[in-house]
């Protein structure tokens, strides 16, 4: 091995370092890239405006059925909830209870799953 | 005393120039990769544009009023329901009229089915090919004679609005 | 066997650096390069999103006592800025929210200073964002605060309602006519702060005292005069729970901060002595008075003639400030449009 000289080392030395420059800018355009895509994603799958909709809609039961919802009404809202919006939803309204500050109010129990979110609560109306 | 001796240098050199402006390349042409990036985002936009005029639609505007969009619902007003929607969605600050159009369908279950029918139809600009988003809101009617669709009961609908831009 | 091959060479050493700090300065360049590109489509979307519900579904921090009642000496106690009624209210947002947060200018002339005040408390992030936010009400006034929008800015269009203050107007009442008038008669406005906080009126329809102006105008004064051109207006006082000592108020000085009161269209202070012809308006600004859930409000008008003189008005009585649509007017919500544009 007399013939060789080490000099030619700093090439694979050079070589290590780009791949590390490349790797890292890889991480830097990768991460950018989810920026983008997560926030409106974000936005859109987690079905925030939906479940609001759903609590005023079940609101809207309790106002005018108390705590005997109308079973077809109920069936309406589950049925068409899983059918046009993909969600699984069930609720249900106790008789009232009287809370802190001597009122009356119904606990409504609140379940929606659409798969990629489940939402569970126990509210006071 | 010219010799050859630097030259694999200066190649080397010139390689490594070539992979770091090859690297700046692909690092600002991956930002053709935000395009469908900001077709989520303007979908974002529509959609929660759609969902808060429905909602809006959906307030009384006093404490004891019934909500415009159940009165809508309720009488099937079509006409009105498209102009009230599309005033309040092409409304802005500057007092310009933005491009959305919309069209709606209600959907309401009769027997274990799930049945629905045109409330609003898309008008002219609608071809097929636009990137429509889709807002929904629940609307409770109460018992009253309104004969079918509908029928008399009391029932939960689903308004859905699909809306696109121009 | 000592020789160098192994070791580097001047020249190599020199040159191998220059490429370091060239490649340091490329690589600490390229993330900035990326923030310019990528931003303009997908950030600046997303912080305006985020600001767009701030502004519309929260109330903002502070809510007892809520922000846009702070002074400016207190400006810095103020966390986040929200302009909805209540968080239970998103899309309702309160007039008196409105104006304050807009009430902000580059020059300094402003509530707040644009635009550190509003990156400190509505944008939020490190990035300097400047923004545009505007808000036109229907059939009313047009916000707006910060720049002018370049090309290029993210964005969001939010559909609101808006919430304005009630008042009271009294017109033409027989009720507060007094049969057998008197040369000093007073008349009252109650506020009963348990009946109008009540928890089962929705926020978006409350009248709360708190966090509301509250105004009562007595229109056509005239009405009430006892066959005299005008009645002498000895004061107006502000009572708690039924106390007989009136609470600590500037009666005696103009303060628009705590409230207005005019005569006959004149701004006058609370002790004007003074005559009146057609109107009485008093307008008090919110938490102006130390209001608890529970505390009973009257606001008493005193007419006063000097001795010898007859009885020149008959109004005399009691006015609830109450959800009763007689008593008190609250106007419906309104609609309005809120746009925010980042870059």
């Amino acid at each position: 091995m007399e013939g060789l000289n080490e000099e030619g080392q700093w090439i694979v030395l050079m070589g290590l370092l780009v791949a590390v420059a490349m790797f890292f800018l890889a991480l830097i355009v990768n991460q950018s890239a989810l920026v983008g895509q997560t926030t409106a994603e974000g936005v859109l799958e987690f079905p925030k405006n939906d479940i609001r909709d759903l609590r005023t809609e079940i609101f809207d039961c309790v106002d005018e059925f108390g705590d005997t919802v109308d079973a077809d009404v109920k069936k309406d809202i589950v049925v068409i909830s899983l059918e046009r919006k993909n969600a699984v939803v069930d609720f249900s309204v106790d008789p009232e209870v009287e809370i802190s500050g001597g009122r009356w109010l119904h606990p409504v129990k609140i379940h929606y799953n659409n798969g990629v979110t489940v939402y569970d609560e126990t509210v006071y109306y | 005393m010219v010799n050859d001796t630097g030259q694999l240098y200066t190649m080397e050199g010139v390689a490594a120039g070539l992979i770091m402006l090859l690297t700046a390349y692909i690092v600002i042409s991956t930002t053709s990769v935000y395009t469908p990036g900001d077709t989520h985002i303007t979908d974002m936009q529509l959609e929660q544009l759609g969902s808060d005029v429905l909602a809006m639609m959906d307030t009384p505007d006093t404490e004891t009023g019934v909500s415009d969009l159940e009165v809508f619902v309720d009488h099937n007003n079509a006409t009105g329901f498209e102009a009230t929607f599309l005033d309040y969605c092409n409304a802005t600050t500057g007092g310009a009229v933005d491009s959305l159009h919309m069209s709606a369908t209600i959907y309401y279950q009769d027997g274990d089915e799930v049945k629905e029918y045109l409330f609003v139809p898309a008008d002219d600009s609608w071809t097929g090919r636009e990137s429509a988003v889709r807002a929904t809101r629940w609307v409770q009617l109460d018992e009253r004679s309104r004969g079918p669709p509908l029928d008399d009961r009391a029932r939960a609908v689903l308004v859905e609005v699909l809306i696109w831009r121009d | 066997m000592n020789g160098d091959d192994g070791l580097l060479s001047l020249d190599f050493l020199a040159g191998f650096t220059i490429f370091m700090v060239a490649l340091v300065v490329v690589v600490s360049m390229v993330p900035g390069l990326l923030v310019g590109l990528q931003s303009s489509g997908i950030d600046y979307d997303a912080v305006a999103y985020r600001t767009g519900v701030i502004l519309v579904e929260d109330p903002g921090w502070p809510v007892h006592p809520p922000w846009e009642l702070y002074d400016v000496y207190h400006k810095d106690e103020i966390e986040r800025m929200g302009l909805a009624v209540s968080r239970d209210t998103p899309n309702i947002l309160l007039s008196t929210k409105i104006e304050k947060f807009f009430n902000g200018s580059a020059d300094g002339s402003g509530f707040f200073d644009y635009p550190d005040d509003y990156r400190r408390r509505v944008l939020f992030g490190d990035y300097p964002y400047v923004c545009n936010i505007s808000m036109s009400i229907l059939g009313g006034p047009t916000y707006m605060v910060g720049d002018a929008r370049p090309q290029g800015y993210g964005y969001i269009r939010r559909v609101v309602k808006v919430k304005e203050p009630s008042s009271a107007i009294i017109q033409d009442n027989d009720l507060y006519r007094a049969a057998v008038p008197s040369n000093r008669t007073q008349f009252t406005v109650r506020l009963n702060c348990s009946e109008l906080l009540d928890p089962s009126i929705s926020p978006a329809y409350r009248i709360d005292p708190r966090i509301e102006r509250i105004s009562v105008k007595i229109a056509n004064f005239s009405y009430y005069l006892n066959s005299s051109p005008y009645a002498t207006l000895k004061n107006v006082r502000f009572h708690k729970n039924y106390a007989t000592g009136s609470l600590p108020f500037p009666y005696t000085s103009i303060s628009p901060e705590k409230y207005r009161f005019q005569i006959d269209g004149v701004d006058t202070t609370l002790t004007p002595n003074a005559h009146v012809n057609s109107t009485l308006y008093l307008m008090l600004q919110p938490a102006s008075l130390p209001i608890d859930p529970n505390s009973v409000i009257d606001i008493v008008f005193t007419f006063e003639e000097p001795a010898p003189d007859p009885p020149r008005t008959t109004i005399s009585g009691l006015h609830l400030y109450d959800y009763n649509a007689t008593n008190v007017t609250r106007p419906d919500l309104t609609f309005g449009v809120l746009e925010v544009a980042v870059w």
